[in-house]
């Protein structure tokens, strides 16, 4: 029987479960070592969900295909939903796993309900509680990931892109600055009017093409950054650069962009572009291509576009 | 139907296992986006003319050089790899958000006077076949 993934301002368990397993990831260690992924100075074990951050950064630093510097192995081109999608699945198995809970799914922010609000109200959602992902701050003082410089089990973030592109070793606490580089959130009309985009990606496959994928992802209409990137942006701090990740709030954002592409599969269909037929250029994001992988075995875009044996969302109203 | 491999279980072992494959892919990836000086390329084709425009961009802050890759669309937005939710109308817009997202990377000047340094932006290329 599918799992089923929960609104988390609805479902106070899924709460509690996503933060104890996030921290359980974060203090879990299973071999792999900073020196032995290349990242500078003293060798350091590297935590699982740590490991995440890496891989996310790993795939947004491959570029599809290597002469340009645009369209890379996770964003800014076809691949966008399908690999986040396949990064998702990997990590709610791993949180099964700690919380030896093979019934968990992994719970959504459904961030236009709160950009329904107005700006300062968007900044008290209960989203946002001591009780769900904690607030803002630099470092972040409340809820399960916050900061306490007395207790080095504290959550840290312990590795990020620095401003070169590089992965470097930190410790500071979680950082967030709701509002300050965008004031709001998306909307309901913003994701409405993405769901009657057709087809799911067009030519010329990045930043500037019609279709579903790029409106989601947030370089089109209505003012970008807009659905998916404003939400990395309102958030702000840790959010911003590439090893964004390191905010558990990401998987929030991210698995409410999956269900909206859950919505658009039962909309229109469970159809995806390019095809395998489509240039080599574009090897990377065509339906039968291998995916980035770092954790696990490789997936393709094929391999993921209909989960519903796998797992369902409470709600497919976006 | 999904794939085993959005079904099966990881265990420690496995995740130390397949990272140790991929790790050498993680190891390029950093090592790719070291640049002195980043080069973006646009191409357009326009009343059967190929156009081809090459800029390379230097960015130095505090007379620091500023080494990740820096490209441009061909509407004219600047991007940034390590920062990769925005997009910017200038680059001097980009680095300036660079100091705001990257605050470990940049010691706080204070009342520091305007460097004399500056961005350097080359338009090096522009030919059509």
């Amino acid at each position: 029987m599918a799992n089923v993934r929960p609104n988390i301002v609805k479902d106070a368990s899924a709460r509690q479960k996503y933060a104890k397993g996030v921290n359980l990831l974060k203090r879990e260690f299973t071999g792999p070592t900073t020196a032995s992924l290349g990242i500078p100075g003293p060798s350091r074990p590297v935590s699982t969900y740590d490991l995440f951050v890496v891989w996310h950064h790993t795939a947004m630093s491959t570029m599809t295909p290597p002469t340009q510097g645009d369209r890379n192995a996770a964003h800014r081109g076809p691949v966008f939903c399908p690999w986040h999608r396949f990064m998702l699945r990997q990590l709610e198995l791993n949180l099964q796993r700690v919380l030896n809970d093979n019934t968990f799914g992994l719970p959504y922010w459904d961030w236009a309900v709160d950009g329904q609000k107005t700006a300062a109200q968007q900044k008290k959602s209960s989203v946002w509680a001591a009780d769900a992902m904690g607030g803002s701050g630099s470092p972040v003082k409340t809820g399960p990931f916050k900061f306490n410089s007395a207790d080095p089990t504290s959550f840290r973030v312990r590795i990020e892109a620095d401003v070169n592109g590089q992965l470097v070793q930190r410790n500071h606490g979680l950082r967030r600055a709701f509002g300050t580089n965008v004031p709001n959130l998306p909307t309901k009309v913003d994701t409405g009017g993405v769901l009657t985009l057709t087809p799911y990606d067009a030519t010329p496959w990045d930043v500037s093409s019609s279709g579903f994928r790029n409106r989601v992802e947030g370089w089109a209409a209505p003012t970008p950054p807009a659905l998916h990137n404003r939400v990395h942006v309102w958030v702000g701090g840790d959010m911003l650069p590439s090893s964004s990740p390191n905010d558990p709030v990401f998987y929030m954002n991210h698995c409410n962009v999956d269900r909206i592409w859950e919505a658009w599969l039962t909309k229109h269909g469970r159809s995806y572009l390019p095809l395998q037929s489509a240039p080599a250029f574009l090897k990377g994001h065509r339906i039968n291509d291998q995916m980035s992988s770092l954790l696990s075995a490789p997936m393709k875009p094929a391999d993921v576009l209909d989960m519903r044996s796998i797992y369902v969302y409470d709600s497919l109203i976006v | 139907m999904p794939s085993n491999g959005m079904t099966i279980s990881p265990t420690a072992k496995s995740i130390a296992s397949y990272v140790k494959k991929n790790a050498l892919h993680v190891k390029k990836a950093q090592k790719a986006h070291k640049h002195q000086r980043t080069e973006s390329v646009r191409e357009a084709d326009y009343k059967g003319h190929h156009i081809v425009i090459t800029t390379q961009y230097q960015i130095e802050v505090d007379g620091k050089i500023v080494m990740g890759h820096l490209g441009v669309t061909n509407d004219g937005q600047v991007h940034y790899h390590p920062v990769p939710n925005l997009s910017f109308a200038s680059a001097v817009d980009l680095v300036k958000q660079l100091i705001n997202i990257f605050p470990d990377d940049f010691v706080a000047k204070g009342n520091r006077k305007t460097h004399h340094r500056k961005m350097k932006r080359t338009l090096s290329g522009h030919k059509h076949t």
